[in-house]
């Protein structure tokens, strides 16, 4: 059953949303859109509908952030909030309505980066999270990980330095690489309280793209055909797994209905 | 936020609050004259009047992009702006500042177009509590028709059309009207609203509104500036 982070929305049925919510998160040059691309057409393959979507695209509000961000004049609520206008923009003209229809849903970053950044730029972490207590819990969230080490040639030999990426906002008298360093360190240290906090799937995303994307692969295979994720940071009690073994060995027609949660265990 | 609330800064922050005709404009230009023939530093910060979102705001009413969630967030952007950039900076010079339509004009608007009451309270728990916030408390005809007289044809989400209670532009603004002021009315104790009977005459609802101002003035002596 789909559920929100505390706060449902207006009109919303939220037992309609029978498509799937996959996000994909990670710091800024780790790979994100390189993913995407390539999982969207292997699950058109699969006979899968997709919507890709994305941070700061939304129809409404896409246009005035990056208006706003190039004079970079915005104090750190204000962003946060105009992000946040424009996150509910696309999730529900966009994420919602796809949901409904039973897409699968891959989005290039969630609340978790806008988030992190906030709670970087010295704003409340339980205000940041009612903030975003509308928001829809994703089916899975796969977190790729690089150190900043790994990630400083990527970004820099691919497109160099962006004033917001390195975080000049939080440190102008830096050059640079320098402020690059220390604002994309302190975000990792939030996205990993993140990830314990939200249950994200951690991926090394150090190998090569086609490593990443095979446990992509794995990850999404797990969540489209309803298995339940490995638990991360509690094993489950061996009494309670045996005991779902038994049953499933006991109905054979389980597996076909799909909705169901414990084919791995059964295997 | 916590960073903020009850403010120490030097400056005032009074505002006014009370659905469209309740007459709160008016008594708020009053108070704004007689602060500045005083010899204060008064400043006045409209409601929705960032210059940053006001492109985006506009755009989305013109085209009636705004869902409930939108619209709530867009105001809230525009208010910390205004926060941010604006009042903050001049309750810290002790200015006294005076705003048309503070938090509890959204609280009002976002409840009425369905969002959580707990949510809309902590969006905007990072502004500066006012020193005093006035509500013209009028009924939902007097306003009608101050309103209705005075104005070409009403805008749509002006008159709540979004909400889908009427077809008919005039009875939606009075369905939206009246569940506004249900609203205004439970935040009265909620957030201690100083209530002026906006059925008054003028002059008699100004010099309520520079007693109550002139009681908090007085402590704060030091923000008289040579006129």
């Amino acid at each position: 059953m789909r559920e929100s982070y505390g706060v449902v929305l207006p009109d919303l049925n939220l037992a309609e949303l029978t498509g799937k919510l996959i996000v994909i998160e990670g710091t800024d040059g780790v790979g994100r859109s390189t993913q995407i691309n390539l999982l969207r057409p292997w699950l058109e393959q699969l006979g899968r509908a997709v919507l890709d979507t994305g941070l700061s695209r939304s129809e409404l509000a896409g246009r005035g952030i990056k208006q706003a961000k190039e004079g970079h004049t915005l104090g750190p609520i204000t962003l946060s909030l105009f992000y946040a206008t424009d996150f509910a923009d696309r999730l529900e003209n966009a994420i919602i309505p796809a949901l409904r229809s039973g897409f699968v849903v891959l989005t290039d970053r969630y609340i978790y980066s806008l988030m992190a950044r906030a709670i970087m730029r010295g704003l409340d972490p339980g205000w940041v999270r009612n903030l975003y207590g509308f928001a829809l819990r994703p089916d899975a969230i796969f977190y790729l990980r690089v150190s900043v080490d790994d990630l400083i040639p990527r970004v820099v030999f691919a497109r160099g330095f962006d004033y917001w990426e390195s975080g000049m906002d939080l440190f102008p008298s830096e050059d640079m690489y320098e402020a690059f360093r220390k604002y994309q360190t302190a975000l990792l240290v939030q996205f990993d309280k993140l990830a314990e906090a939200d249950g994200f799937e951690v991926i090394d995303a150090t190998p090569d793209a086609h490593a990443v994307f095979r446990r992509l692969q794995e990850g999404i295979s797990r969540v489209l055909s309803g298995e339940p994720r490995a638990p991360l940071f509690a094993a489950e009690a061996p009494a309670a797994t045996a005991e779902k073994v038994k049953e499933k060995e006991g109905k054979p027609g389980a597996q076909a209905s799909g909705k169901e949660s414990d084919q791995e265990a059964s295997r | 936020m916590k960073r903020y609330g009850e403010h120490r800064f030097p400056g005032k922050l009074f505002v006014v609050e009370g659905i469209d005709g309740s007459g709160k404009s008016t008594q708020l230009m009053l108070v704004h004259q007689w602060l500045r023939a005083e010899g204060y530093g008064v400043v006045f910060s409209e409601w929705n009047s960032s210059p940053l979102v006001r492109d985006t705001t506009r755009r989305g009413k013109k085209r009636q992009m705004l869902i409930p969630s939108t619209f709530s967030l867009l105001h809230a952007t525009d208010f910390a702006d205004r926060m941010e950039h604006n009042i903050i900076p001049l309750l810290k010079a002790g200015a006294v500042v005076l705003c048309d339509r503070y938090i509890y004009t959204a609280f009002g608007r976002d409840v009425v177009r369905g969002m959580d009451p707990k949510w809309a309270r902590g969006l905007y728990s990072f502004a500066v509590k006012p020193t005093l916030a006035f509500y013209f408390r009028v009924p939902l005809e007097v306003a009608m028709k101050r309103i209705l007289t005075g104005r070409a044809g009403l805008k749509y989400y002006e008159a709540g059309m979004d909400l889908g209670l009427s077809d008919d532009p005039e009875e939606s603004f009075r369905l939206f009207q009246a569940r506004i002021l249900e609203e205004y009315e439970k935040m009265i104790p909620e957030f201690d609203l100083t209530v002026v009977d906006a059925t008054l005459p003028i002059e008699e609802q100004q010099e309520q509104m520079r007693q109550h101002v002139r009681a908090k003035l007085a402590q704060a002596k030091r923000l008289r500036v040579a006129p």
